[in-house]
């Protein structure tokens, strides 16, 4: 039933990181959601992200026997379901947490705004790749930043920051290696610095608050700052080698909140510590230095371009995540790749995966084949 | 091709998120070894929850085991522990079901910022409270209600002065050091026995450290130290006797329209003080949760001072109850024999010095003389002895001095002579001044425990005990730990002779012709002294001291009622009660 083919050419260093972070992250959900406390469906998070693990693997290693290519025309169908999505969030969408990003499908809650961020990869690519030789000046750049605006207002509309900014960053990526000239980096640094005030206005005010307390976390220390206290406490009371797996007493024992979500990492820097997050983010690197390996080995344009949006996206959740839990950026919801509690996201993180092998198993043929 | 051409850009990104990884990993680094030690403590701080176990004090007993201050439960309310600061809304409920204003509170929240334990807001919290925070609890995270033991004055103000109180440690206590080892909030005694005997009474505290979760239900006990009681006080103190005493002052008080009094009950032979009653009093319950605005105004502007205790702090003159010193005096310096007659013609021959009420007796002897309470026979005595005689004989009796009673506060006292007058008044000693030294009046100032000291002195026929309260100290578990056996403080240099007619004439006192002749009437014998105090200020106070029975004394009773006129009037009838309930009803009352 295994094809040869796929199974020897697979990037096996890229699949240990992936596999190693997500059985990491299954340990400390468990620990987080209490799997070890005696009490009924205590293995429900721990089994939920084994089990979507597991299917993902699946469709993961079925999708390799396509070619990424055909993306290219489903590119744009996926951009239009997508802006559907979101819509749908917004008219339908349940509220959680003071946001509206989940829609209710059969028993499934899912989270467009993270599949979103696999079309935004998808179609964005798909959408340079036709113009990649317009993209010489600031004028041909001009329909891609619409062509990204229009989901990032949608998201943004959810709330979710997060999610929208990793668009950004998708962006950002694709600028880099399209060669967007410096000149015009530093005009647009300047030209969001000075309307930054402008964007205050637009944030709602939570996320304003999120802000002022990231500037200040004694500021409201059993408000909005007291994610990241706590946080910051669990983390920091890991110190070198972490109180060991279920006997770090701020996850243990509450007080650090979300804890099997977002705030996975300062499970894990309790846990585990200084050590152990060290291997945590070290494998991270390698995820991502495999991912720009196979940018540079992609046979076309269009893998290449992928290769780079997925690079972006997993880069920025880590910097944004780890940075929040550690109380260096705002808090923002964005999930940390493989590790937090998910069934969206895990199945984002590891379509882009099957993503990047697939680049890697199917080089361009040639044309006289 | 993209990559193939600008393959520096992807390198450029790489190195981009080599550089992001690191920041990342140095952060970690900053928190988990560089702060580590700091996040560790503030975890442990989450997680633990460190209250102490206030030690119950020790109970103290009346000489026949009855309770008079034991503790009983209270709901105290603490807020825990938890970060530096507390929720504005949590302090604003708070003040509300309180009543106590918002900055009291912040300002009690600072000022146990060293501890690591809850800051306590209120100790025995009205039940009205109690159920309101309980109903609330959800609203108020952070509040505990903690049961804890508190004082509890049984019998409210009965011996007040002498059971003292107590209260929170002060400022100036924990600078000072004078209680080692205790933090701002422990629980003191601040005045009479809780106080001098504090030490004993206060115990040790115990505590526990538990983990709490965020909500702050207990996960474990981490360890425990159980409290220590404190020590347990059997007093001389009889209950019984010391109520007689007290409704017998406040009647009296009430009919003389008096409001201060001091009365002291002792058995000569051991010093053991049987009740000790000091008027005005107050309720020492109002101190043991913080005193309030009201009860402190009410004790502090009466101008009769209820703080102060005044059966030893008190100082009168002792007037004519210092005839016994002048007479002992006289008598053993051989300045006058028993059967000597001197004539009182109303006045002193000397100088125009007289008989409180202008009487003239004619001749009378020392027994007359004393049982009568005539001043011109010790006028005489007085100008025969001199001063300084005086003062010596005074010292002996006790006088001057404190007696040594386990109370603080008690007054010296004050024995009188030229080179005081001369330094106090600039002035020079007169005949006139010795006179009135002699019968008690002038300068000079006794304390009513002096006094009953003085009086046991003659009653047991010379031997001077100090006077004492407490007569056993106890374990927690009711077992002896110590016990204070009577402390003789000296001998009178008066010859037993001498002594003896004394006693006759004091026993004359109660007798038909003597100025306490309506104790005649008690089923014993009973010897005493009426004496009344000058007071410049306003009504004389009057004294009485008594000893029964007379042949063979167990009780000493004095009283002086503070502007309450001649002895026989306001104090005769206090005593009286006081003995009729230690010997038994008069017989006349009873017939009739």
């Amino acid at each position: 039933m295994l094809d040869k083919k796929i199974v020897n050419n697979l990037d096996y260093v890229l699949l240990f990181g992936v596999f190693l972070l997500t059985g990491i992250g299954i340990m400390l959900i468990g620990s987080a959601t209490h799997a070890n406390v005696d009490s009924p469906n205590r293995y429900y998070y721990v089994f939920r992200q084994a089990l979507f693990a597991f299917v993902n693997i699946c469709i993961g290693y079925y999708l390799l026997h396509f070619d990424y290519r055909m993306l290219k025309d489903l590119a744009k169908p996926m951009y239009v379901l997508n802006i559907i999505m979101l819509l749908a969030v917004m008219f339908f969408g349940r509220t959680v947490l003071g946001a509206q990003r989940w829609i209710q499908l059969g028993p499934f809650s899912i989270q467009p705004s993270e599949f979103a961020k696999a079309i935004m990869i998808i179609a964005l690519a798909a959408y340079v790749d036709k113009r990649v030789n317009t993209l010489d000046n600031l004028r041909g750049w001009i329909p891609v930043f619409a062509y990204v605006f229009v989901p990032f207002i949608l998201v943004m509309k959810q709330p979710d920051l997060g999610t929208s900014l990793v668009f950004l960053a998708i962006l950002l990526g694709i600028m880099i290696i399209c060669g967007f000239k410096k000149k015009y980096f530093l005009a647009m640094g300047f030209g969001v610095l000075a309307a930054a005030p402008l964007l205050w206005g637009v944030l709602h005010e939570y996320q304003r608050n999120r802000i002022r307390v990231f500037l200040d976390p004694g500021l409201e220390p059993y408000g909005s700052g007291y994610h990241v206290i706590q946080s910051m406490i669990a983390i920091g009371s890991g110190l070198l080698t972490g109180k060991g797996l279920f006997a770090g007493t701020q996850s243990q024992l509450n007080f650090l909140p979300e804890n099997h979500t977002d705030f996975i990492f300062a499970v894990a820097g309790e846990e585990f510590g200084f050590i152990g997050v060290t291997i945590i983010l070290l494998l991270y690197l390698l995820i991502i230095y495999r991912g720009f390996s196979i940018a540079m080995n992609a046979t076309d344009n269009f893998g290449c371009l992928l290769a780079t949006g997925i690079v972006a996206m997993f880069t920025f959740h880590v910097l944004v995540n780890v940075g929040m839990t550690s109380g260096i950026m705002p808090v923002t919801g964005v999930p940390l790749p493989f590790m937090s509690y998910g069934v969206s996201s895990l199945t984002t993180n590891m379509l882009m995966i099957t993503l990047l092998l697939n680049i890697d198993l199917h080089p361009q043929r040639l044309r006289f084949h | 091709m993209l990559n193939k051409t600008f393959a520096y850009r992807l390198e450029i990104m790489m190195f981009a998120v080599i550089a992001i990884i690191m920041i990342l990993i140095g952060r970690m680094a900053y928190l988990q070894i560089y702060r580590g030690a700091y996040y560790d403590r503030q975890s442990e701080g989450n997680r633990t929850r460190y209250t102490t176990i206030l030690a119950p004090r020790g109970i103290i007993y009346d000489s026949n085991g009855e309770e008079l201050v034991n503790n009983k439960p209270g709901f105290m309310i603490s807020l825990m522990r938890r970060g530096e600061s507390y929720k504005p809304e949590v302090i604003e409920r708070l003040s509300v079901i309180l009543k106590i204003p918002e900055s009291k509170i912040r300002e009690i929240i600072d000022k146990s910022k060293d501890n690591y334990e809850p800051v306590r807001l209120m100790r025995n919290a009205s039940p009205e409270i109690v159920t309101k925070i309980e109903e609330n609890l959800r609203d108020l995270p952070g509040v505990m209600l903690e049961v804890q033991p508190v004082r509890n004055y049984v019998n409210k103000n009965l011996a007040v002065q002498t059971l003292g109180y107590v209260g929170e440690i002060s400022e100036y206590e924990i600078d000072n050091g004078l209680y080692k080892g205790l933090k701002a909030g422990s629980i003191i005694g601040k005045f009479g026995l809780e106080r001098f005997y504090d030490n004993f009474l206060r115990g040790t505290d115990g505590s526990y450290r538990e983990e709490v979760d965020v909500n702050g239900r207990v996960v474990k006990i981490m360890d425990k130290v159980d409290p220590k009681p404190g020590h347990g006080l059997v007093l001389t103190i009889d209950a019984k006797m010391q109520r007689v005493a007290e409704a017998a002052v406040d009647k009296q008080l009430q009919s003389l329209g008096a409001r201060a009094c001091a009365v002291v009950a002792m058995d000569p032979y051991t010093g053991e003080i049987k009740a000790l009653v000091s008027r005005p009093d107050f309720d020492p319950n109002w101190f043991v949760n913080g005193i309030s605005e009201k009860h402190w105004q009410a004790i502090n502007n009466d101008s009769f001072d209820p703080m102060t205790d005044k059966a030893i702090a008190g100082q009168y003159p002792p007037g004519s109850t210092f005839k016994i010193v002048t007479g002992s005096a006289a008598l053993e310096e051989k300045k006058v024999t028993p059967e000597e007659l001197i004539f009182d013609s109303g006045r002193h021959k000397l100088i125009d010095m007289r008989n409180a009420n202008g009487e003239a007796l004619g001749w009378i002897d020392f027994k007359k003389a004393l049982s009568a309470s005539d001043n011109v026979y010790f006028y005489e005595m007085g100008n025969r002895l001199g001063i300084d005689l005086l003062d010596k004989y005074a010292a002996k009796f006790g006088f001057g001095a404190k007696t040594g009673i386990d109370l603080d506060g008690e007054a010296d006292g004050l024995i009188a002579n030229p080179k005081y007058k001369m330094k106090v008044f600039d002035e020079d000693w007169f005949l006139g001044d010795t006179f009135n030294a002699a019968i008690g009046q002038g300068f000079n100032l006794a304390t009513p425990i002096q006094v009953a000291t003085m009086l046991s002195a003659v009653a047991t026929d010379g031997k001077r005990f100090e006077p004492h309260l407490v007569k056993k100290i106890l374990n927690d578990d009711g077992s002896v730990f110590k016990t204070f056996k009577p402390k003789l403080l000296g001998s009178l240099p008066v010859s037993r002779e001498n002594l003896t007619l004394i006693q006759d004439g004091l026993k004359a006192v109660t007798q038909e012709g003597g100025t306490a002749a309506d104790l005649g009437t008690l089923p014993v014998s009973v010897a005493g002294k009426t004496g009344t105090a000058e007071n410049p200020h306003g009504r004389d106070h009057g004294w009485f001291i008594a000893y029964a029975p007379a042949d063979k004394p167990t009780l000493v009773v004095i009283c002086i009622v503070e502007q309450g006129g001649y002895g026989s009037v306001a104090s005769v009838p206090i005593v009286k009660s006081i003995l009729e309930y230690a010997f038994g009803q008069s017989t006349q009352k009873q017939g009739g």
